[in-house]
């Protein structure tokens, strides 16, 4: 892994237009290769850990390549007054940014619209039935933004939900693909992201085979977005093995 | 079915069997569209089998018991305990007004809560016996232990407590001078330094 970091690039700076106009067609090409040399239906390696945080019932660290991410979940805990009663759980989720998780250093925001999607892929595979009346908190904090942010978030948070204790329907594992020209790039990273046509992001419970979240942005025609969700899904269960011998190996190390 | 006893670890989603052969216990879920038992935690997969009825050894065919195992998933770490209602709770009386008082409550069972939990004893749950008369502040004082039982899920606030039994009630209290008191009949207390009596409404132990 710090190998492969160090290879690849992870300090991006603007190249100069004509750079740029001359980079732009390599993209078209049918036998160009990615940057940090994986084939097209290839994932970034994946590297999870539960119990990164000590103060919350569960948490769970994932690195995708460069992206890195840690999520800690609280609860369940009682609701504020100002929430109106309940008979079923709440899911309350929250996503933000380092100062430094980006090439160009920012405020650390927090990211309302990452935060809705991540409840929305979350809820359905939670039993809210189970906490009747209380609160989980969801805090997802991205330390380094290498592409592909919000999957990994997702894929991180229900590890995260698995370690705490949280009742679930399924795992939830997700993963997006990118289309450049003739291509779609599965798990692309930064610089792959900047330059897609379309990108297309799936969160599936991979042993119930559902789909609890599908969004699409860009061009797309209709049997390329069936290619690639057969792709992400074909994905997703794979992620989802991984995830489940993760949650395996620190349930039998705290056995002994 | 041979389900030899071994160290068997299941995550959320995993496959436990058919919910024709086995029984959803803690930890499971049966999906009814395709009838399959699943795991909701992650945790120790078990088998209980089911309770056998000794005297009928020959149970009549029409009249046939459910023989179906339980299948159960002990979570390696549960969460914090969450109050249902009917749990005896321990809780700390945190305001005494004239109708209710206010407790957090700090165990449900015999789990202590990782952050705490607000309830409200109310003035007609308090004993079983002469509800009109009861006092609030001869019955309990902000600082107080006492256990409890949930009534029920409340309201958006806090759950609705009840102190209405004989083992319900004040489990431990400090007296002014600043010692644990001893309970000495079902509604005083009595401080072992300064022999002062006070009011309470006293758990049975």
């Amino acid at each position: 892994m710090a190998g492969k970091s160090g290879t690849a690039p992870t300090t991006y700076s603007p190249s100069p237009s004509t750079q740029n106009k001359k980079r732009r067609p390599i993209f078209n090409d049918a036998d160009w290769v990615r940057s940090d040399g994986r084939g097209f239906p290839q994932c970034r390696p994946a590297f999870l850990r539960t119990g990164a945080v000590n103060s919350a019932s569960g948490s769970a660290y994932a690195e995708f390549g460069n992206t890195k991410v840690i999520v800690s979940v609280f609860g369940p805990r009682e609701s504020k007054k100002a929430m109106m009663y309940s008979d079923v759980g709440r899911l309350n989720c929250n996503v933000s940014y380092t100062t430094f998780a980006t090439p160009v250093r920012g405020q650390g925001s927090d990211n309302k619209e990452f935060s809705s999607i991540l409840h929305k892929a979350l809820e359905g595979a939670i039993i809210l039935d189970s906490f009747p009346k209380t609160t989980v908190d969801v805090f997802a904090l991205v330390l380094e933004s290498g592409g592909s942010d919000l999957p990994v978030v997702i894929s991180c948070a229900s590890l995260a939900l698995a370690d705490a204790g949280i009742m679930m329907y399924d795992l939830v594992a997700s993963v997006s693909v990118s289309c450049l020209g003739k291509n779609l790039v599965i798990d692309p990273i930064s610089e792959e992201e900047s330059y897609q046509d379309g990108s297309l992001m799936i969160t599936c419970m991979p042993s119930r085979n559902e789909v609890t979240q599908l969004t699409v942005t860009g061009e797309w025609s209709t049997p390329k977005i069936h290619e690639a969700m057969e792709l992400c899904l074909d994905a997703c269960s794979k992620l989802g093995n991984i995830m489940r011998s993760c949650l395996k190996e620190t349930a039998s190390a705290s056995q002994e | 079915m041979r389900e030899k006893e071994e160290l068997v670890m299941v995550t959320p989603g995993e496959v436990l069997g058919k919910a024709s052969e086995l029984k959803a216990g803690r930890g499971a879920y049966v999906a009814t569209h395709n009838n399959t038992v699943y795991a909701s935690l992650t945790g120790r997969r078990s088998l209980n089998p089911p309770p056998s009825d000794s005297p009928d050894k020959v149970p009549p065919p029409s009249d046939s018991p459910d023989k179906r195992p339980t299948v159960e998933v002990t979570g390696h770490k549960a969460h914090g305990a969450v109050p249902v209602p009917g749990s005896i709770v321990i809780a700390r009386v945190a305001k005494v007004m004239a109708r209710m008082a206010s407790a957090d409550i700090m165990c449900v069972g015999s789990k202590s809560v990782r952050e705490k939990f607000s309830g409200i004893i109310r003035h007609q749950d308090i004993r079983a016996t002469e509800i009109d008369k009861v006092d609030m502040h001869s019955s309990f004082r902000p600082g107080d232990i006492v256990r409890a039982s949930i009534l029920s899920l409340g309201d958006a606030r806090a759950y609705y407590l009840s102190t209405a039994k004989n083992e319900l009630g004040v489990v431990s209290a400090e007296s002014t001078a600043g010692a644990t008191m001893v309970p000495i009949s079902w509604t005083e207390m009595q401080c072992p330094l300064t022999g002062q009596i006070e009011q309470r409404k006293v758990a049975k132990v």
